[in-house]
């Protein structure tokens, strides 16, 4: 079961200039949203559990193991980032190779290896595109290769920074029911993204980031009621649960289902 | 962000144009080529770094003159070794002697290392790359070789900033490049596959970018400031295409220098 | 009046086989703003570069049919002479930024340069490009040094300098967050209003059906349906089509409920007005 633990994370990358300021949230298995405008820290944040940056002040626990203690490459076992530029993660001139090179970094035998990207590029939709050199692939496949060479990697910890950019509904949905079946295998999963039905869909508990602070931190439920913290962070409800407000129910909506659901029955 | 290795300032010598600075430059390095006598090899060497220093980027040159000082002990000691015209010893440690004639050529060698790197050092380091090629546009350069220059000169940072974030996912997907020297190095090679690709991908789309904002028509382009070349930098032109026919003349004229 | 006439376009990239546009027949009025929806690969982009010649003169491949815009048959004019009336955004603002200008003032004066455009001219365009676009505050500014909402601005603003009667955007918002995305469909409303022909390729349907006058649904190459949102997104067979609905749509649908004319509401307010009457 994996736990993550953050107390008083300080950071800034210039000297004067805080990125975050004062951070302390605890992750438990489940998937969690992490929203906010661009410049919250919220890249910075996910690179802070990674252990790629190492806190100025404060402190990071992964299954308490200090990150400011290990390598990033011993803490890869447990806590996989799938960056926001595919550009900068690709290695390798075939998809199957790609995927492989994570599980063969930890140390499985390339049979395994070979297994686990199989059956990662599967769940994405990309068995079809195993031979292929990634770069040929449009942009969004190309972010789904990243993340199948990370849920490879097996880790407790799934981090996605903004996966669902340039996703066609048929890429959201796959990226969703990732979500869902790493949840329900009892891992942990931390998404950065600015599509709100996407996380309404696919997330129990949504944290606001705001100028480097947590601004709001609760379930999808509660987050999406709360308007004024919504606004000072420039971000908006889905549109249905817009709708849900507009028509007064008491209930946020969260999909488009439970929508029909209340209003048939409430018939408002 | 996107940097060159340009340092930045207002002072006269960054006021210069940059056609202005290229002459100074490149003056000074056809002199340490045709002059032989120390003391005037020393001179440019002077004016240069007074330049440099001038500038307020003597600092960012450091790096560079120590990088070079092994090559020019190098030089030094060889040619104190082993010059053909070597008669007179300096020094001696037992078998081993260092003979006057070749150290005074070894010393030219390195003065002549030193003055081509603080000449190009003017251009590099206090003239902007888009400047530079700028002027040569203007003066009927193609503007797409100049642009390709200018990507070339601002190339190093880029890649740069690149090789961090490849090393960065590298170490994400469990590929140690901390610790050992020998494990660092061994992480250094495979990041050049992605290094090329996504510069490649990032060149395609600028040049599509460029392609619709009309840039591939090749034809003259208009400005839309004016060049400004201030009146001491025609001076400048002057004294050192000045200096650099003086320099012809008493070498080859007067066989002096 | 038809600012962009397109008959029996068909496109094949070098060393495929598949065709990226398989017959594309469409036209567009001057003014429109025309939303282009579908599945990623279903040839958006190829569409968008379709429009300023990049296909077929820089990517090169099998081109057939034909591509008209502004007057000018794409095939027989450079990349250069079309995107002096049609102007092309693209997904990433970073890549947009020549790189060659230290100043956002600068920056869009960079197409102007190389269009020959007279001294005296360009003030005055850049300043206007600047103005509705927002960016006037940002002008002495580092183009590397605004966020990403603002460098996608500053793309379109260095297009709009060239006058073009055509604007065509390709997902120009989906690497910007929220405040972003507001920002460039306000500019691009503001565009629309000055006259200007608008094409937008997205995957934002919910804000695109908002604005859009109609919408050209693609994919694999072929049009499945160009029509205004709200007769659009009655079809049944969007979704085997690959193509998202709004929200609100795919609710009145699931209730059966619509406006008087059988269309269906593309906003939260007409869908709240609409909803509620159905209960009255």
């Amino acid at each position: 079961m994996p736990e993550i633990s953050v107390r008083d994370l300080m950071f800034h990358y210039t000297e004067g200039v805080p990125v975050l300021r004062g951070i302390s949230i605890d992750f438990s298995p489940g998937a969690t949203a992490i929203v906010g405008q661009n410049g919250a820290g919220k890249s910075t944040f996910v690179r802070l559990l990674k252990g790629l940056l190492k806190p100025k002040s404060g402190s990071v626990t992964v299954n308490s193991i200090e990150t400011a203690d290990v390598t990033v490459a011993t803490l890869s076992r447990t806590v996989g980032l799938v960056f926001q530029n595919p550009a900068d993660q690709l290695f390798k001139s075939r998809v199957a190779d790609e995927v492989m090179f994570g599980p063969q970094n930890l140390g499985y035998t390339s049979d395994e290896a070979q297994d686990l990207a199989r059956h990662a590029l599967e769940r994405l939709g990309l068995g079809g595109v195993a031979h292929e050199n990634p770069y040929d692939l449009g942009l969004a496949e190309r972010k789904l290769v990243t993340v199948a060479g990370i849920l490879a990697m097996g880790t407790e910890v799934v981090i996605l920074d903004e996966p669902t950019i340039a996703q066609d509904v048929e890429g959201t949905r796959r990226l969703g029911k990732v979500v869902e079946d790493l949840t329900g295998e009892g891992k942990m999963v931390i998404t950065i993204t600015h599509d709100m039905d996407f996380v309404t869909r696919y997330f129990d508990r949504v944290v606001v980031m705001q100028q480097g602070v947590v601004h709001a931190d609760g379930s999808a439920r509660e987050v999406f009621a709360a308007h004024d913290i919504l606004e000072k962070a420039g971000l908006e409800p889905p549109q249905v649960t817009r709708l849900g407000q507009a028509l007064g129910m008491d209930q946020t909506i969260l999909t488009t289902e439970e929508f029909v659901k209340t209003y048939q029955r409430k018939g408002r | 962000m996107r940097l060159s290795l340009y340092v930045e300032g207002d002072g006269w010598v960054h006021r210069l144009d940059p056609l202005t600075k290229v002459i100074i430059a490149v003056s000074a390095i056809a002199l340490t080529f045709i002059l032989t006598n120390l003391v005037a090899n020393g001179a440019i060497l002077f004016v240069s770094l007074a330049l440099l220093t001038a500038a307020g980027a003597l600092r960012r040159a450091l790096p560079v003159f120590a990088g070079a000082l092994l090559l020019a002990l190098t030089f030094f000691i060889i040619q104190g070794l082993v010059y053909p015209g070597n008669r007179t010893v300096a020094v001696a440690a037992g078998p081993v002697a260092l003979y006057r004639e070749g150290l005074l050529v070894g010393l030219h060698l390195a003065l002549r290392l030193y003055n081509i790197l603080s000449a190009t050092l003017i251009i590099v380091l206090v003239t902007h790359p888009t400047h530079l090629v700028e002027a040569l546009v203007r003066r009927g350069l193609s503007p797409r070789f100049g642009y390709v220059l200018m990507a070339v000169l601002q190339i190093i940072p880029t890649m740069a900033d690149q090789t961090k974030a490849i090393m960065d996912a590298q170490r994400s997907r469990g590929m140690e490049t901390e610790g050992k020297l020998w494990t660092r190095i061994k992480a250094f090679i495979p990041l050049m596959g992605p290094l090329v690709t996504s510069s490649l991908i990032s060149t395609e789309e600028r040049a599509l970018a460029l392609e619709v904002r009309g840039f591939g028509d090749n034809a003259r382009p208009t400005f839309l400031r004016e060049e400004h070349i201030p009146g001491y930098g025609i001076v400048l032109r002057w004294i050192a295409l000045a200096a650099l026919v003086s320099g012809i003349v008493m070498r080859w004229g007067f066989g002096w220098l | 009046m038809a600012v962009i006439e397109v008959s029996e376009l068909r496109y094949r990239y070098p060393n495929t086989e598949k065709l990226a546009l398989d017959h594309i027949s469409f036209s567009v009025e001057k003014g429109e703003l025309v939303g282009i929806v579908g599945s990623n690969l279903s040839g958006k982009s190829t569409l968008c570069a379709a429009m300023v010649g990049l296909v077929p003169h820089f990517y090169k491949g099998a081109f057939g049919g034909s591509v008209t815009v502004s007057g000018m048959n794409v095939r027989e004019h450079s990349v250069g002479e079309v995107s002096r009336k049609v102007g092309l955004v693209f997904q990433n603002p970073f890549t947009q930024i020549t790189g060659a200008k230290l100043t956002v003032y600068e920056e869009v004066a960079f197409g102007l340069e190389h269009a020959g455009v007279p001294r005296e001219e360009m003030p005055r365009r850049i300043d206007r490009a600047l103005s509705t676009l927002g960016l006037a505050d940002l002008a002495e500014r580092s183009p590397f040094a605004v966020s990403g909402g603002q460098m996608q601005r500053l793309a379109i603003a260095s297009v709009l300098a060239m006058e073009p009667e055509i604007l065509v955007l390709d997902e120009p918002t989906s690497q910007l967050d929220p405040a972003g995305t507001s920002e460039v469909f306000r500019a691009i409303l503001t565009l629309r209003s000055e006259g200007i022909t608008v094409l937008i390729a997205e995957h934002k349907v919910e804000r695109l059906a908002e604005v859009a006058d109609r919408m050209l649904a693609i994919e694999k190459g072929r049009v499945v349906a160009f029509d205004a949102p709200a007769r659009l997104f009655n079809r049944a067979d969007l979704a085997e089509h690959g193509i998202a609905i709004p929200s609100v749509v795919s609710v009145c649908r699931s209730l059966g409920v619509s406006k008087e004319d059988g269309s269906l509401p593309l906003s939260v307010s007409d869908a709240a007005k609409l909803l509620e009457s159905a209960h009255a």
